[in-house]
């Protein structure tokens, strides 16, 4: 198999023997791929490769092989690495973590590569953070074909009531809050739900939507983590003391 | 053979090659090689201050009195520090992260002893911390937390230039780079 030009950005690159380096990217059309870049450590006549490998900048890739891992053939850049500070930076990385574990290999998705393109456009612009990766999370939930509805009741299939409360259950959704397990999981009103299918993230809806996304992911991500979270939890600690 | 082939670029036909060499030839050599690597293997540690490779509790660099005390560099390998000590511009201290922060390899603040790393900027009165991380993206991460975390401790902090290299030219220079060299121009003195 042989792909010539293919929009992509790289997700992780770690170093491989010498001069190599084994990337993740996650490419428009082939979803995502690992590749080897042979030599790409080595210097050239003062540029290197891997100085253009590096996450958030968009690249054409070409990469060839039959193999689980291609070899990447030609790389050049297809704008410039958008310079991601701080805060943003790590909500980046975050976004990476959840590509890394969420999406299978060879799985192409190329409305998520829009998203994904705009998420990091969006962070380097130093937008609203939160709005901008809930607004991703819950596209990427949809893409991923987990989506379940904000407006409807998952059981009954009617409108949500502004005032009551809603649970998430993984398998219908949202679902009138029951006296069953009201204690152990978090529960959401009628009206902060339908703000969010609205896409309204900021304001007073913030604090339950961060919450919603996080129990949503949970299901998916398993029993592992998401690392990414510990920068802004020793962050946030820092700030208090 | 086999114990060869777990160094870097060492397939079969060099593990080979080198286990023929050091039996027919240099039976010698593969004593004091297997001895070296043995005694390496049980006495090398981290240094108890800057965490980098060494026989002592506390490394020669750290213990070193001639040295400023008042400056640490921040790097992520010990083969960071082999390259800054041999370019000869810097008298001052290290302390070696062995590693970047990177969430996709499982790789925190914790693992790298960031905090530790913070008390010892405290409790030594450090004045100035450079932060020479790679330019990578988890290398800016890494420079940003920890610039970050010692923003109110009083201690300059300071990152490392990034820009074109001596003999490069300027045409093959990455887009990046260059932006950083323009950014980053100093006035000629």
């Amino acid at each position: 198999m042989r792909v010539s030009l293919q929009p992509a950005y790289i997700l992780h690159g770690r170093p491989y023997r010498d001069s190599s380096l084994i990337l993740e990217a996650f490419t428009a059309e082939h979803g995502r791929i690992s590749l080897v870049a042979k030599g790409a450590r080595r210097r050239a006549r003062g540029g290197s490769t891997s100085a253009l490998l590096q996450p958030f900048t968009p690249l054409l890739l070409s990469f060839s092989g039959r193999s689980e891992l291609k070899t990447l053939t030609q790389v050049e850049p297809a704008g410039l690495a958008q310079a991601l500070r701080g805060q943003n930076l790590y909500s980046a990385l975050y976004v990476n973590e959840l590509l890394m574990r969420l999406l299978h290999k060879h799985d192409p998705h190329p409305r998520l590569f829009a998203d994904y393109t705009l998420v990091v456009e969006e962070l380097a612009a130093e937008a609203d953070v939160e709005v901008v990766l809930r607004r991703f999370e819950l596209g990427l939930l949809e893409q991923l074909g987990y989506s379940f509805s904000l407006c409807h009741d998952g059981h009954s299939g009617e409108g949500l009531d502004p005032e009551a409360w809603y649970q998430f259950h993984p398998d219908h959704g949202m679902v009138a809050s029951a006296g069953a397990y009201r204690t152990v999981q978090p529960a959401y009103r009628g009206d902060e739900l339908l703000a969010m299918s609205r896409g309204e993230f900021a304001g007073e809806n913030r604090l339950a939507a961060r919450r919603l996304m996080r129990q949503v992911l949970a299901v998916h991500l398993g029993d592992a983590p998401l690392r990414s979270r510990e920068l802004f939890r020793a962050r946030t600690r820092g700030k208090g003391e | 053979m086999e114990a060869l082939r777990c160094l870097p670029g060492v397939g079969p036909k060099s593990a080979q090659r080198m286990t023929l060499h050091l039996l027919e030839r240099d039976r010698e050599g593969a004593t004091l090689l297997a001895q070296a690597l043995q005694s390496a293997v049980d006495k090398v540690d981290h240094c108890t201050r800057c965490r980098n490779f060494t026989e002592l509790e506390v490394c020669e660099i750290c213990s070193d009195t001639r040295r400023e005390a008042s400056v640490i560099c921040v790097v992520e390998t010990p083969a960071d520090v082999l390259a800054v000590e041999q370019s000869g511009s810097y008298r001052g201290l290290y302390f070696v992260l062995m590693g970047h922060l990177s969430p996709i390899d499982g790789i925190g603040p914790e693992e790298l002893g960031l905090d530790k790393f913070q008390r010892r900027v405290v409790e030594e009165g450090v004045e100035e911390v450079i932060l020479a991380t790679n330019p990578t993206v988890e290398g800016e991460a890494t420079a940003y937390y920890l610039s970050d975390a010692l923003q109110n401790e009083g201690v300059r902090v300071s990152r490392i230039a990034h820009g074109v290299p001596l003999g490069g030219e300027l045409e093959y220079v990455d887009g990046s780079t260059l932006a950083h060299a323009f950014s980053g121009r100093r006035p000629v003195e």
